[in-house]
């Protein structure tokens, strides 16, 4: 086991640094000049140059790759010959000359609203979604499956785009039953934090909890008709402990799979809900970071999310030993 | 300025381009335009309240007094922070909307020396929002700041093509700013203070008659030099105006809350309503969440103001391009912008004058217009000035007479063929150069299609729109037919028609030299009778479209809102913006 761990995360590590170099160089290559994008109308040739140089992009590639990664783990310091030099202390994953902010800096910045989102949802659609998966699978073609498939097919449909509008529109702005979303931290304001977050969370869980609901049902009918439940039953077992011990227990891998990678994907932000509910997460940095051809933020949030989904996926394998017998990671 | 694509506050404020940065100036409403505003509110001004500004945006580009240079920034704190020596009137109409009054001098200027050498006198009483009285220094030092261009970048930098300092050899000044300190005799040489302190006077390098326009730019505004911490100046500046920066944090959730400041001494600052006793920006609320809440103005809404409406909300608030439904009448409003959208023709690479007419004759201006949104997106334009420029616009008959006969909206390609015939050349074969994004992509189809019909073969060539600029400047790289938009930087002529059509110019990309025409361009800068000098700008524009250096496309059109008590309602002619100084939130 202790070298399974050892082996995957040593390939996660080299994973990591090519997708930190694929990720430069074709940023490298974009015909966008990050230089020219420095100064005003009012640029001069002379002062892109001169920018050109503090940014260290007048470098070879590689070199400016090799800084990159150098300035993760010790700092660098950018136009380290003019008067006013500007430090990013490690972990460095570049200076936004656009916003006049380290990059790091931005991303933790953007990180709580997006890690309360995600994990608020999280919990809510695994919730939902599970029990009524269960449930529906328990009641196979009877009416309640039928209703339950029905709703949860309708609230896959559902845009969150629109969802999202319609919440804010008849809650907040209508029957203004809750205050304007603004995002404040769990630990300086929960009531406000609760508020700002309820609909976001619903809209987003409704999206999700749709999916897991067919998945949990569809799994909960496969591992239902297997031989050892039929044996669990036979040795008269009561119900309750061959569903939740026997049945959940091994329908859960796939799950499990699929809820760690969203869960994942979603730390790198949720980009509509939070446009909508004016949530200060990575989301909205991602793309306002494309937006502005902000080259190093999209680097870094680029590298960060995906960091999220590689350790998810390390996660989620070393899951699959505790949850299914079965399983030996070798 | 210039711009590199349709969306305007999405080019002028989000865009990445730093060429397409500026929106500063001359737009206005005549009087005639704007039948789809007027006042809402309780129509007396009010003191007290909050006027909640509802942005997309998730911060103010720049902060920085010398570094903002959007038009919708420049006004909103000039209007509330900041003051300047000279301002523009508010008031709807196209004339008045873009003249001057004075705020921080005492007048709008004392000129000499044939217009190259301007005084101004300071107000008694005007303090900074620490209670020091604000001198002619500190409005020099505000002025030095501009030159620091490796440390203030993004403003405009007038003062350092205006003064009258020498260059160094590489062209740039020889003052490099306070913060080196390098030439710093030379900028107080040509920007000096009476013995008093009460009097700050520029000494030009030549003649400019409307110098007092530059000094309404916030880079001409006060900053007390103790107070200065060079680039992050903008995180926490000194106000001279009635309010001051109670917090700021940028970002979705985030807000911006303007206090009065306690220093500010209303004798001292005539120019200014000072209603509200709060102003609150309220950043990165998704468009569509801002339409909905300015439309059902409910609670605070009822005192929000917005920048903009939702093409798919158009229809619901405006009954036509320039009138709102019933519903919304006074509060909603659809009306010119600053911007002009044309076409530059290479006058390098198309020489021949009747090919370039048979450009601007084929081509479908109705199927363009149509594409960027119709007539909501704006007018068909005759030349390069706007009718809201007041007195520097006159029709130039371009689309009646100039071009031999009456072209119709949709182009004319027979017409066409019959100029390239009589030009003596073969249909020529030209490429388009235009910033990529899905609607260009489909305008350029149009250009291709539309040409096409009159024998021109067009090529599309799709420029990644962050080099755009970049690329047309480079007279080796752009083509016969370029995509520009351009918004004046105050309300006269000469921060249009020098820059577009005469090799000094900054936006020249019809790379035109004519000696004739350069010769009259410098006289019209000269001349020191406004009404003179309109004339002379209205001549010039009609001659550029007489002799096609560009083909003129789209006066633009923008629409925007507020809540049900907020007035008074109008866009603001000098900078197409909200008046802010006199906007008041009704009880």
């Amino acid at each position: 086991m202790s070298a399974y761990v050892v082996r995957r995360v040593i390939s996660m590590i080299l994973l990591l640094l090519l997708l930190t170099f694929v990720v430069f160089v074709l940023f490298s290559l974009l015909p966008t000049d990050p230089a020219r994008l420095t100064c005003g109308k009012s640029c001069t040739p002379e002062i892109i140059e001169a920018n050109r140089h503090r940014l260290g992009l007048d470098l070879p590639v590689i070199q400016q790759y090799w800084e990159y990664l150098k300035g993760i783990f010790v700092g660098r310091t950018f136009a380290k010959d003019s008067p006013d030099p500007v430090v990013c202390s490690a972990p460095c994953l570049g200076y936004s000359f656009k916003r006049g902010e380290e990059v790091f800096v931005l991303i933790k910045e953007g990180f709580p609203a997006t890690f309360w989102l995600a994990l608020g949802a999280f919990v809510l659609w695994l919730a939902a979604g599970i029990s009524v998966g269960v449930y529906a699978a328990l009641r196979r073609g009877k009416w309640q499956d039928k209703t339950v498939m029905g709703i949860s097919l309708a609230g896959y449909s559902l845009p969150s785009f629109f969802l999202g509008l319609m919440a804010i529109f008849f809650i907040v702005i209508r029957l203004q039953l809750l205050p304007y979303p603004s995002y404040v931290s769990p630990f300086e304001n929960p009531t406000q934090f609760l508020q700002t977050m309820i609909l976001p969370w619903i809209v987003l869980a409704i999206l999700y909890a749709a999916f897991y609901m067919r998945l949990t049902r569809n799994q909960m009918l496969e591992v239902l008709g297997e031989d050892y439940i039929r044996t669990a039953r036979a040795k008269g077992l009561p119900e309750r402990i061959v569903i939740r011990k026997h049945a959940l227990r091994a329908g859960l891998t796939p799950i499990v799979t699929a809820a760690g990678l969203d869960l994942a994907g979603l730390l790198g932000g949720a980009i509509i809900t939070e446009s909508i509910f004016s949530l200060p997460g990575i989301g909205s940095l991602a793309v306002n970071s494309v937006n502005d051809a902000d080259l190093p933020l999209i680097v870094g949030i680029t590298l960060v999310t995906a960091t999220f989904i590689i350790v998810a996926n390390l996660i989620v394998d070393l899951l699959y030993a505790v949850i299914d017998p079965r399983v030996r990671l070798t | 300025m210039g711009m590199a694509n349709k969306g305007l506050r999405l080019a002028a404020v989000g865009a990445v381009t730093a060429l397409a940065l500026a929106a500063c100036g001359g737009g206005s409403s005549s009087s005639s335009d704007s039948s789809a505003s007027g006042s809402a509110g309780s129509g007396e001004p009010t003191k007290g309240g909050t006027i909640y500004y509802l942005t997309n945006a998730e911060q103010f580009d720049q902060i920085d007094p010398q570094r903002i240079y959007t038009g919708e920034d420049l006004a909103f704190f000039n209007g509330t922070i900041y003051r300047t020596l000279t301002a523009y009137k508010f008031s709807q109409d196209a004339a008045e909307g873009t003249s001057l009054v004075p705020d921080l001098a005492t007048d709008t200027g004392t000129v000499a020396d044939g217009g190259k050498t301007w005084s101004f006198t300071l107000v008694d009483g005007a303090t900074f929002q620490d209670g020091a009285a604000i001198t002619c220094a500190d409005v020099a030092y505000g002025v030095s700041r501009t030159f620091a261009t490796d440390v203030i970048t993004g403003g405009p930098t007038y003062a350092i093509s205006m003064l009258d300092i020498p260059t160094a050899e590489d062209g740039s000044s020889a003052y490099k700013g306070p913060y080196t300190g390098e030439g710093q005799d030379l900028f107080d040489k040509a920007v000096t203070c009476s013995a008093d302190g009460k009097t700050v006077t520029f000494h030009l390098n030549k003649p400019v008659p409307d110098f007092n326009y530059t000094t309404t730019l916030l880079a001409f505004s006060p900053v007390p030099k103790a107070s200065d911490t060079g680039e992050k100046y903008g995180d926490a500046p000194v106000a001279s105006g009635p309010y001051l920066i109670e917090s700021n944090k940028n970002g979705k959730g985030g807000k911006m809350v303007l206090a009065r400041n306690p220093k500010w001494d209303a004798a001292s600052d005539t120019y200014r309503g000072a209603f509200p006793d709060n102003w609150e920006v309220d950043y990165g609320i998704d468009p569509k969440v801002i339409d909905q809440r300015t439309m059902t103005s409910s609670g605070n809404d009822e005192t929000a103001i917005n920048l903009g409406v939702e093409p798919e909300q158009l229809a619901v608030v405006f009954k036509s391009p320039t009138e709102a439904n019933p519903e919304y009448a006074g509060r909603a409003i659809s009306t010119l912008d600053p911007y002009v959208r044309y076409f530059a023709i290479n006058t390098q690479k198309v020489p021949n004058l009747k090919i370039r007419q048979a450009i601007a004759v084929a081509l479908d201006r109705e199927a363009l217009r149509k594409n960027a949104g119709g007539d909501f997106s704006g007018d068909y334009a005759d030349g390069v000035i706007k009718p809201n420029m007041g007195q520097d616009y006159a029709p130039t008959g371009m689309w009646d007479t100039l071009l031999g006969q009456k072209i119709p909206d949709t182009g004319d390609p027979e017409y066409a063929k019959k100029l390239i015939a009589e030009s003596g050349e073969a249909a020529p074969t030209i490429t388009f150069d235009y910033p990529q994004s899905p609607t260009a992509d489909k305008a350029a189809a149009i250009v291709v299609d539309s040409l096409g019909k009159a024998g021109i073969t067009a090529k599309p060539n799709p420029i990644e729109p962050g080099q755009y600029y970049g690329v047309v400047f480079d007279p080796e790289k752009a083509h016969e037919l370029i995509n520009a938009g351009w918004g004046p930087d105050w309300p006269n002529a000469s921060t249009i028609i020098p820059e577009l059509f005469t090799p000094t110019g900054g936006f020249n990309l019809s790379q035109y030299d004519n000696p004739e025409y350069n010769t009259a361009v410098d006289a019209a800068k000269v001349e020191l009778d406004r009404a003179k000098q309109a004339k002379m700008w209205q001549d010039l524009n009609t001659q550029a479209m007489k002799d096609v250096v560009v083909v003129p496309t789209r006066f633009g059109r923008e629409q925007r809102m507020t809540g049900t008590k907020i007035g008074p309602v109008y866009l603001w002619p000098a900078y197409g913006s909200w008046p802010y100084g006199q906007m008041y939130a009704g009880q």
